[in-house]
């Protein structure tokens, strides 16, 4: 139904971090399928030998061409396709730009991130132009911490006109052990950000909102 | 009159043509493993070989192009390389 690519030319900004959370905060409310197009495969790894919560889907695919009609056929069954693509400019990213509904392009507070970042963004509008329809896309900002220089990275993307989510991930020990637990903490900083961008994002209409009817008495 | 833009994901070819005409420049995700040649072996019986050799020289192919061809014609997916003839030649010959 939903198509979500996390995407950016940059490696080691979070996109397999973020796809990960989301596979924790999202497997048990709807049905998740992750598409795995980064080559490392370290999503369709972790989802294999680490990852314990409710189960997802995952198929590893880098070649664009599958990649792109696993888009179409997963988008059909699935509440959400969440595609998780490689950290350099390839093919396999384009296709599942132009394929989305919407994209996160997570970012660090570096030069080269928010460059990449708003290269990304841009890559994004060109796709859009091209397939004529509205493809959004936000930055992400990672690893966040209150420092003179997050508040630079802000002005920088603020200045550049680039759109980024209200929510960030900070740089929690707690994210890191997610990459060998397999699993989220219930309560904590964590759980609070990663609802709060879960939030963020249904009220964008970036996910599928699942409602549950509960003590419906019918008279 | 306005232009009504469709709002609907685009179909596996559209995205792909979509993509390649707007960032043409980018490399594939992943390199397809290079396809190297290597050696197959069967035993066989003297006369089948014979008969196998006498086959080719008739038709003006090697041992190899002829087998090949035949298993290619029951739809097995035969590399283009291996139907051709790719005897070294001597100089002069």
């Amino acid at each position: 139904m939903t198509v979500l690519t996390v995407a950016t030319d940059k490696g080691g900004v979070g996109k397999t971090l973020l796809c990960q959370l989301l596979a924790c905060a999202l497997a048990g409310r709807m049905r998740v399928v992750m598409l795995d197009a980064d080559p490392t495969a370290a999503l369709s790894r972790w989802a294999a030998r680490a990852y314990e919560g409710a189960p997802f889907e995952t198929v590893a695919e880098a070649g664009e061409a599958r990649l792109a009609h696993l888009i179409a056929a997963k988008a059909e069954a699935a509440d959400l396709v969440l595609v998780d693509t490689a950290g350099f400019g390839n093919r396999a990213a384009s296709v599942a730009m132009t394929s989305a509904d919407a994209v996160i392009v997570p970012a660090l507070v570096g030069e080269a991130d928010i460059t990449e970042a708003e290269r990304a963004v841009g890559l994004v509008a060109a796709l859009a132009r091209a397939a004529r329809r509205d493809i959004p896309a936000r930055v992400l900002l990672n690893r966040v911490r209150r420092t003179t220089l997050t508040r630079h990275a802000l002005a920088e993307l603020t200045a550049a006109g680039v759109p980024r989510l209200g929510s960030s991930l900070s740089d929690l020990v707690a994210y890191g052990e997610l990459t060998y637990s397999g699993r989220l903490p219930a309560q904590g900083p964590a759980a609070a950000e990663v609802a709060g961008l879960v939030a963020e994002l249904e009220g964008l209409g970036w996910l599928p909102v699942m409602t549950t009817l509960r003590n419906v008495v019918i008279t | 009159m306005k232009t009504l833009k469709p709002r609907t994901r685009p179909s596996a070819a559209e995205a792909l043509a979509i993509a390649a005409e707007t960032a043409p420049m980018l490399p594939p995700a992943q390199m397809p493993a290079a396809d190297r040649a290597a050696t197959l072996n069967m035993r066989l019986r003297e006369a089948t070989i014979s008969a196998i050799a006498a086959a080719a020289k008739g038709q003006g192919l090697t041992i190899k192009q002829l087998v090949v061809r035949a298993v290619a014609d029951t739809g097995v997916a035969v590399a283009a390389a291996d139907l051709e003839d790719r005897t070294p030649r001597r100089r002069g010959r």
